[in-house]
């Protein structure tokens, strides 16, 4: 690692460009096979009938596990409840949260910006303890093993993404262009509608479409909180790599529960390259 | 001038009104559970008298118990492993996506976020299978005459694998992001001026991404600290890190104010990183 940078910064030579661009193909390479390499057994598994040792592929290949996934009544009940769950938390957190991120970015009070920063606590603390003091006050409530438990420990893990990231949208927005709509006589209500929501809109998908992502794949609390009456997908492949009932169930509900993660893929691109995800983790 | 001063004094108040929900939610949710479990693990009420007392009780049980403390050491170590390795993984992308432009920083750069889109799950199963017993490693091995593969699944090494894998895409997003703020210009000149590159790296670089390393740092400590999926799901069942201790104290023994305990000892290995993280972001300011 030490001679490393020295490469770097003479990128004025085209041997250090040589030797800049060989260090990026050996990166690729270590990157492909650490990376992709586990990931490429999950799509094995998923489409193996047989797979015996030691052949270094599936023996037999077919969508025999899907339809046997698919039919398993445990699975039939989680992902309604995984996909209602996170809508449901998604829109609650919004509800909750955008029009305080609205009120940081554009409203002047006191104390707006140690409140905006207290947000961050949720970062700072190691998840899993607070999980446990959580579960255990939720359990004197009468809150464990029930749908509103889980909806309210999941809510903990979304509001520093869905403050920081609209805040941040809407601060960016430029007001001169709202003024000059006020000033040719549109109301307030029209400005924010046919004006600044357009320009926050982005960010505002980003923020809800990471938020339901992460909710949707939210397996901590949902195992402290909601287990055994509320099992959602994430839970539910706890067992199933625990038990090893049959490996092709695990494969199969893998590719499935990465639906959601493909479909933010997608949009990725678009949202990476505003840093909006940096803003989430505060930086 | 009395029509502005109203409006100041009602945006204020909507300011107040629309910050309160998520505020309570954090107060209710984050700030009293953990006030809570601290007041509860300290407060100790006697098993037969009455009248409680400040007693430390529980938490000497903890240092005294041998398998809770060799825990707390482990997760410690685990932490620190990870997170020196993946800076060393993930400082020579970094400055390789800042410098380079090419073809192949692209699909670096695809590869480096790609586990962003993967979670723990997915990851701990796919990493079982690839490098557990018979898994796609081994076989591969065999192949070319290689026996005698020792799998890290179940093993510390596995959680550490498992970790680094997950926290790649963060740590390179971080650095990446602080390492475009230094000017190439500035870079230049500096060696206009005789610096070489080693000198150009600790004088000008390290100093000006003080922060996005300090950020990245801190939330990789805090996250792998209390990690719980990837050292469930890949560790071994002793020694195990604290996340997994908590659950098995909560879930298994039945022991609430034990796993209070624990949780309140992991709050306050944290504070001390949760604390520089929110104090370096405080200081950068925000707009």
């Amino acid at each position: 690692m030490s001679h490393m940078p020295r490469r770097f910064f003479s990128g004025r030579f085209f041997s250090a460009t040589v030797q800049r661009e060989a260090f990026g193909v050996l990166a690729l390479i270590g990157l492909t096979l650490f990376i992709l390499g586990p990931i490429s057994s999950v799509f094995l598994w998923a489409f193996a009938i047989k797979w015996r040792y030691p052949s270094l592929v599936p023996t037999e290949w077919g969508l025999k596990y899907w339809g046997e996934t698919l039919a398993r009544a445990d699975i039939l009940q989680a992902l309604p409840l995984s996909f209602g769950l996170s809508i449901i938390v998604t829109l609650l957190s919004a509800l909750i949260c955008l029009p305080a991120a609205y009120a940081f970015a554009r409203l002047n009070f006191r104390f707006r910006q140690p409140l905006l920063l207290s947000f961050l606590i949720t970062n700072a603390f190691p998840r899993f303890g607070l999980y446990v003091s959580i579960a255990i006050v939720f359990f004197r409530l009468g809150l464990v093993g029930t749908i509103p438990g889980v909806i309210l420990i999941q809510i903990v893990n979304t509001l520093l993404l869905m403050i920081w990231i609209p805040t941040s949208a809407f601060q960016s927005v430029d007001r001169a262009l709202e003024e000059a709509a006020l000033d040719v006589g549109a109301s307030r209500l029209r400005v924010f509608w046919q004006i600044t929501l357009p320009m926050v809109l982005p960010a505002l998908a980003a923020a809800l479409l990471l938020t339901f992502v992460s909710t949707f794949y939210e397996s901590q609390g949902a195992l402290l909180i909601g287990v055994p009456n509320v099992r959602t997908m994430p839970v539910l492949m706890y067992q199933y790599i625990n038990n090893q009932i049959i490996v092709q169930y695990g494969a199969v509900i893998s590719l499935i529960l990465w639906l959601p993660s493909i479909v933010l893929l997608a949009f990725a691109q678009r949202f990476l390259r505003g840093n909006a995800v940096a803003a989430g983790f505060g930086v | 001038m009395n029509i502005q001063r109203k409006r100041f004094d009602f945006s204020a108040l909507a300011g107040y009104v629309l910050v309160t929900p998520p505020l309570l939610i954090m107060i209710f949710l984050i700030f009293l559970p953990a006030l809570q479990a601290l007041v509860r693990t300290l407060w100790v009420v006697p098993p037969a008298g009455t009248g409680a007392s400040l007693s430390l009780v529980h938490y000497t049980t903890f240092f005294d118990d041998p398998i809770a403390r060799a825990n707390l050491w482990f997760t410690g170590w685990i932490t620190l492993t990870t997170v020196v390795l993946l800076f060393l993984v993930c400082f020579p992308l970094a400055l390789y996506l800042r410098f380079s432009n090419s073809r192949i920083a692209a699909a670096v750069q695809i590869l480096v976020l790609f586990p962003l889109f993967v979670p723990s799950i997915i990851l701990a199963f796919a990493l079982i299978r690839f490098l557990g017993p018979r898994g796609t490693v081994q076989t591969m091995l065999e192949l070319i005459g290689i026996t005698g593969y020792k799998t890290p699944y179940l093993r510390a090494s596995g959680i550490i694998i498992g970790l680094v894998w997950d926290s790649i895409p963060f740590t390179v997003l971080v650095l990446t992001a602080g390492l475009r703020g230094v000017d190439n210009p500035l870079l230049e000149s500096a060696r206009d001026v005789g610096a070489n590159s080693w000198q150009v790296f600790w004088r000008i670089v390290l100093p000006l991404i003080q922060r996005p390393l300090l950020i990245a740092f801190c939330l990789n400590v805090i996250g792998i600290f209390g990690a719980f999926t990837i050292p469930y799901l890949l560790g071994p069942a002793q020694p195990q890190m604290m996340g997994v201790f908590m659950l098995q104290t909560y879930s298994e023994y039945l022991d609430k104010l034990g796993a209070e305990t624990q949780a309140v000892i992991t709050f306050l290995f944290c504070a001390v990183v949760g604390a520089l993280y929110v104090r370096t972001i405080a200081k950068q300011g925000v707009r």
